[in-house]
């Protein structure tokens, strides 16, 4: 039965001697681009391990592709490309040679391995330079090597740990664009980690936001970010009304906004642009406070990702 | 002139069977064994292997060419037994161990090259098997190689064992011998490698396991006046004594002179074994530790 939800996890937690990894995660990984973010130590890398069966989990439940890592490793091993974030690659191996040999590991035949594997390279834009050595390849073509041994076995899910690490922004857009085209074009579901929230909300179709082993947010970015916009109104405190920004912050939130506060700026959330702003105006006029200036911004991630883990 | 044409066949998806977890084993050892032996690396990766290879040979090939020359004046005390034919590439295995060896499993660890293995259907004994197979066949060439080819000739020129029957028995004792040897080897390479991951250490783990103890033991049996059975723990003669003692033989060394007593066979076997499960058993317990890496 063709599968909807690509990983799945229930109370998922990893304990590492005082440490806890992962604390009780309810994931639900749904097929397409999903971004698996946080900041470092989050447990993004650990939560991949597991998937891939290479630790058990301390408790808890998961499912990749439909089978439990800890049982079927071998059989959901041979249809999960994986991508590591050591950027450490056999020195003196030639690219073509190096992804061929995973393929033959991951089951390809041997004459279908090399094929796939020239296929690969050529599709990440290495086919000219598949036969140097890995050792003389740039960071940016070595992180090319790593995706394409990870989907030269023709896998149904390639999980990428960090994959634009150590690149710079013109090698950064492209990798993005690759990891993209492999969903869109070949279909091949990609969970990738990041601490870089701007570059998953740029290709993804669904995140997973961890902090510090808890799940922060998850779902379709769509409707995690919608099209909500970010308000905010710095006001000036004057002598003659000293109390006039705690004044338009008051009216704002009696008016149902959604309000925070950083000093004499104020962070307004809103669904609906105009309305919001037309508050503001008539709250400030009100008050006769004195207004500095206004900046729209559409929501980012980063947004909510503040907003949540704080 | 036809115009040339580019055919992109392009990234497509594999509707074939793949292979299960035996065809990985396989690919990894073969990979290993390409690497060891520095086939499709540089020259300088394939002196080592080379100047082993000679030395494990030498003395079969210097006993062929004598029985060539001087012919049926081989036969008797010129005659080397089946076992001594051990001697030599067991130097040679011994360097190979030190030197080689630890390149199996090293060079993966620093590379990164072992989690990418491990997130393929190889799990970490998987992983350890293929690595195992390679080391073993390796080091067979230069072990089980020499005692054949001597074994083969000697039969060619009439100087080999009388009769069929014999005939296979001296092959299987040559096979059996060469196979103690070679996973004794492997093993204890293998796990004094898999200490640390810097080649030029595990090189030294290795050699603080062959020759270290090997020193301690013969200092307290020939120096402090232990029993001559602690040489059943001597890493460097307890192999060769196998093979010898598989050959209903045993050498000068396991004997004491003065009383005449020899060290029991089951001893030496034990001997042998023992330092094959610590190999394993430290194999094991380091890879067990490092865990998913």
């Amino acid at each position: 039965m063709p599968f909807v939800t690509v990983i799945s996890a229930a109370g998922l937690t990893m304990q590492f001697g005082s440490q806890r990894a992962l604390d009780s995660l309810d994931l639900e990984v749904p097929k397409g681009v999903t971004g698996l973010v946080g900041a470092n130590g989050a447990g993004k890398t650990t939560l991949m391990s597991i998937a891939l069966g290479l630790r058990p989990a301390t408790s808890g439940t998961i499912t990749v592709l439909g089978l439990d890592p800890t049982k079927d490793a071998a059989r959901l091993r041979s249809v999960v490309g994986y991508g590591p974030e050591r950027n450490v690659l056999p020195e003196d191996m030639p690219a073509s040679d190096f992804v061929k040999h995973l393929a033959e590991v991951r089951g390809m035949p041997k004459s279908e391995a090399r094929g796939r594997a020239s296929d690969a390279l050529w599709l990440v834009g290495l086919g000219e330079e598949r036969f140097r050595a890995l050792g003389t390849m740039s960071t940016g073509q070595r992180q090319r090597v790593k995706l394409a041994q990870a989907i030269a076995a023709d896998p149904s899910l390639v999980l990428l740990d960090e994959p634009t690490d150590g690149l710079d922004p013109v090698q950064r857009d492209e990798m993005l664009a690759l990891i993209r085209q492999i969903s869109a074009d070949y279909g091949i579901d990609v969970l990738l980690s990041s601490h870089l929230l701007e570059e998953v909300e740029r290709i993804c179709d669904n995140i997973v936001a961890l902090d510090a082993g808890r799940l922060v947010a998850q779902g379709p970015l769509a409707s995690l970010v919608g099209d909500t916009t970010t308000i905010t109104a710095e006001l000036v405190e004057i002598v003659e009304r000293p109390r006039a920004v705690d004044a338009v912050e008051e009216r704002l939130r009696e008016a149902g906004l959604d309000v925070r506060r950083d000093l004499n700026q104020l962070r307004v959330t809103a669904a609906d642009q105009q309305t919001s702003l037309d508050a503001i105006r008539d709250a400030v006029a009100a008050e006769q406070a004195r207004l500095r200036r206004v900046v729209v911004d559409r929501t980012t991630l980063e947004d909510l990702f503040t907003e949540a883990s704080t | 002139m036809t115009a040339a044409e580019i055919f992109d066949r392009g990234y497509r998806t594999f509707d074939g069977e793949r292979a299960g977890v035996g065809k990985a084993v396989r690919s990894v050892a073969w990979h290993t064994i390409r690497s060891i032996l520095g086939l499709g690396r540089k020259g300088r990766h394939k002196v080592f292997p080379i100047i082993v290879a000679v030395v494990a040979f030498l003395p079969s090939i210097g006993f062929l060419a004598l029985s060539v020359l001087i012919g049926d004046l081989m036969e008797g005390e010129l005659q080397p037994e089946y076992w001594e034919l051990f001697g030599l590439p067991i130097v040679a295995v011994m360097l190979f161990a030190t030197l080689v060896a630890p390149e199996a499993i090293v060079r993966d660890r620093r590379d990164g090259m072992l989690r990418l293995y491990l997130s393929t259907p190889l799990t970490a004994p998987t992983y350890l098997a293929a690595k195992f197979v390679a080391v073993m066949t390796s080091m067979a060439i230069v072990v089980a190689g020499p005692a054949l080819l001597y074994l083969a000739a000697n039969t060619i020129q009439g100087l080999g064992p009388d009769g069929f029957a014999n005939w296979l028995e001296v092959a299987a004792k040559l096979l059996l011998s060469s196979g103690i040897i070679v996973v004794f080897f492997a093993a204890v390479s293998l796990g004094a490698a898999s200490v640390t991951d810097r080649r030029a250490f595990a090189s030294v783990a290795v050699l603080a396991a062959l020759f270290g103890v090997s020193i301690v033991v013969n200092i307290s049996v020939e120096s402090i006046g232990a029993s001559r059975t602690l040489l059943v723990l001597d890493p460097l003669s307890v192999p060769l004594e196998t093979a010898a003692r598989i050959f209903g033989d045993n050498s000068d060394g396991y004997t004491d002179f003065d009383t005449g007593e020899v060290v029991p066979t089951g001893l030496v076997y034990g001997g042998t074994a023992l330092w094959i499960a610590a190999g394993f058993g430290v194999l094991a317990d380091r890879y067990r530790r490092i865990g998913a890496v």
